[in-house]
């Protein structure tokens, strides 16, 4: 054993207080490096450090071609012109490797060697700790994050509970997943039949919807983009800078796509990460299907509430009580396939009121449902008011009507109708039908005469001619005025009632009263569909003419 | 709710101060992103954000950040945060965001910061 002078020891002496004062590695090591060169005037020096059973270089100095981080090599650090090679610590176990070129203007003599070995001796137990502390503050840096991650979602999952609308979820979604692993550029897309998509964006453009759908299946939950299979969508995804997507999913369909854009710094997405981004998709995915449950609700509601408005406009459209008419009887019903539906009948006096005043009969029938068919009803029931007795003929009634009509409401609204004006005292009807399915006139011998269309359905066409049909009525003579829903009923084979059938029916009933007819024919109806779902509305009027009157 | 979000933005010559309070979290960070973007939108782009009675900050309040600051930059403004409490502080470090904003003590530190380094890199 060589002794090592005074001062040497003092330096050993200071380097020992130093070593094992600092616990950041990198000081540690500097320090050990430059304590080195200093006292042995080196100008190429190296440290490498074992990390996961390998040397790599940590420090170079004067060895311009070796890299820190590189995997050391002692052959290739003698090539490069160190001469020394010292271990770090135990000989068989090193926890590093000390590398010197050749000191300026002189050897090194063995008491400098003791030195060195000295100081490494020191050196190996300060690295040992710095490595241990470095460790746990790893650890607890993964602890942190871990609970960070819990927060994260957890936080996520309260903003959904109080999110209603897709795009306030978009949104939440967003901010979160940049938020916590600080990016900017991302983009978040879902969708749902029958509403919009909710998305949201920044520095990433997504490839058309259609595209994503086509694509998505076969995606797993969160993946790297440079891990996809080659795919269109990929690509594009891939040239837009996302580096992780994430899968939304209801059940096994997908219903969203998120992609985002690089971690600051080059921070890679590590398996953890992924795992938590496809746990906050998931909860996303949630979030949506509610979102969209909730506003599909709500419109279900508003739309129960403008039925039940339309429905009770409509109650008041029909009239309260039918006209009593000298020599006839009249009966009329109408039943809508839902609440609210697009049938309309009416009865008004032409000029007074009397049984023996000519009365206009109406059945019409409007396109539509819902509230726009009531508002169009209520029109037609406007205009005809409005016309009647200031308008001296059915044609011009008719005419007149289209005109309004068309000028009144959206082209693809329209109506119906078969208007019939009866003088009870003279016995005779004349009629204009308008684009109205073919009516019925029973004559009391059995001859069924129709009631065809004489001009197109009112405010289809503008500027339309309307021709007028007349027929005289005698005792026993039944005239059945009705909407396409009675000869268009379907059974289950899905054959129609038709015109033959109902001429069938209604002869040997024609001696009843006009209620029962109508109640009969109701009930026809009902035998004829049995279990066969009606989607039409049912309107039927009836005339029965039971005798003739004294002028 | 106990600690109720709270924003408040008062205008210094051509620096916006947003003092923020309370809990920035999923269910707040609308609110802020909303008033965020109205500054942006009228073109007040140099923006402290007075954290110091913030006690809670979410992944989402970040997310606000995140959002606007590559705009902001762009038009050379810069968003400077003040006044981090320690443990509101923390969660901005775990999550990286002292790398990409400049945190100062207080509101005083942070328009100072304004003269010095007016915006920083992407």
């Amino acid at each position: 054993m060589i002794s090592l002078g005074a001062s040497r020891l003092e330096a050993l002496l200071e380097s020992a207080q130093l070593l094992h004062s600092s616990l950041d590695l990198d000081d540690l090591l500097r320090h050990l490096l430059r304590s080195v060169m200093g006292r042995l005037l080196v100008s190429k020096a190296l440290i490498a450090v074992e990390s996961g059973g390998e040397m790599r270089l940590a420090l170079v100095r004067g060895l311009p071609r070796l890299k820190a981080g590189e995997v050391y090599s002692e052959d290739d650090a003698r090539a490069c012109g160190v001469e020394y090679v010292f271990p770090i610590g135990e000989e068989r176990h090193p926890v590093g490797t000390l590398g010197i070129g050749k000191p300026i203007n002189k050897e090194i003599n063995e008491e400098e060697i003791e030195f060195i070995k000295a100081l490494l001796g020191l050196a190996a137990s300060g690295i040992s700790n710095a490595r241990a502390h470095n460790e746990t503050t790893r650890l607890n840096q993964e602890l942190d994050q871990k609970v960070q991650d819990l927060r994260t979602l957890l936080d996520l999952v309260r903003g959904f509970n109080s999110t209603l609308d897709p795009e306030g979820v978009a949104r939440l979604l967003s901010l979160t997943l940049t938020g916590h692993w600080a990016i900017r550029k991302h983009a978040v897309v879902a969708w749902r039949e029958g509403h919009p998509p909710a998305s949201r964006a920044k520095g990433i453009e997504l490839p058309p919807l259609e595209h994503i759908k086509l694509q998505i299946a076969d995606l797993p939950e969160a993946a790297r983009t440079n891990d996809l299979p080659e795919s269109e969508l990929s690509v594009k995804l891939i040239s837009q800078g996302a580096e992780l997507v994430l899968v939304m999913r209801s059940g096994d369909a997908p219903i969203g796509l998120l992609a985002l854009g690089p971690r600051p710094g080059g921070l890679p997405f590590t398996a953890s990460d992924m795992e938590f981004g496809a746990a906050l998709a998931a909860q996303a995915g949630v979030a949506f299907e509610n979102s969209w449950y909730f506003r599909e609700t709500v419109e279900r509601k508003r739309l129960e509430q403008e039925l039940s408005l339309a429905a009770s406009i409509q109650e008041n459209l029909f009239p309260a009580a039918l006209p009593r008419l000298a020599g006839c009887e009249l009966a009329a019903r109408n039943r809508p396939a839902r609440q609210c539906g697009g049938d309309y009948y009416d009865t008004l006096p032409v000029a007074a009121s009397t049984d023996r005043h000519p009365h206009l009969l109406c059945v019409a029938d409007v396109s539509g449902k819902g509230l726009p068919a009531s508002l169009l009803m209520s029109n037609i029931q406007a205009t005809l008011r409005a016309l009647l007795g200031r308008i001296p003929t059915l044609t011009e009634l008719a005419a007149h009507t289209n005109e309004l009509l068309y000028a009144t409401t959206p082209s693809n609204k329209y109506v119906t109708a078969v208007l019939v004006q009866i003088d009870p005292v003279r016995g005779n009807i004349r009629y204009v039908n308008a684009g109205h399915t073919d009516c019925l006139l029973l004559r009391a011998d059995g001859e069924a005469v129709w009631i065809q269309a004489t001009g197109t359905p009112l405010g289809l066409i503008p500027g339309m001619p309307y021709s007028e049909g007349s027929l005289e009525l005698h005792p026993g003579d039944v005239l059945a005025l009705y909407s396409d829903g009675v000869t268009e009923a379907q059974d289950e084979q899905e054959d129609e009632y038709g015109e033959q059938r109902l001429a069938d029916f209604l002869r040997p009933i024609a001696h009843e009263s006009a209620e029962t007819i109508v109640d009969r024919i109701f009930a026809e109806i009902d035998r004829f569909a049995g279990a066969a779902p009606q989607y039409d509305d049912i309107t039927l009027l009836v005339l029965k003419r039971l005798s003739d009157v004294e002028e | 709710m106990p600690n109720p979000f709270v924003l408040n933005t008062t205008n210094r010559e051509d620096l916006s101060i947003m003092s923020i309070e309370g809990y920035l979290d999923a269910h707040t960070a609308p609110q802020f992103e909303e008033k965020l973007q109205a500054e942006i939108e009228a073109g007040r782009t140099r923006i402290v954000v007075d954290c110091s009675k913030l006690s809670y900050i979410s992944s989402a309040g970040l997310g606000v950040f995140m959002s606007f600051i590559e705009e902001i930059r762009e038009h050379s403004g810069d968003i400077k945060i003040s006044g981090l409490a320690p443990k509101v502080r923390h969660t901005f470090e775990i999550l990286g965001f002292h790398d990409i904003f400049d945190l100062l003590d207080d509101v005083q530190a942070a328009v100072k910061r304004f003269e010095d380094k007016p915006t920083r890199e992407v």
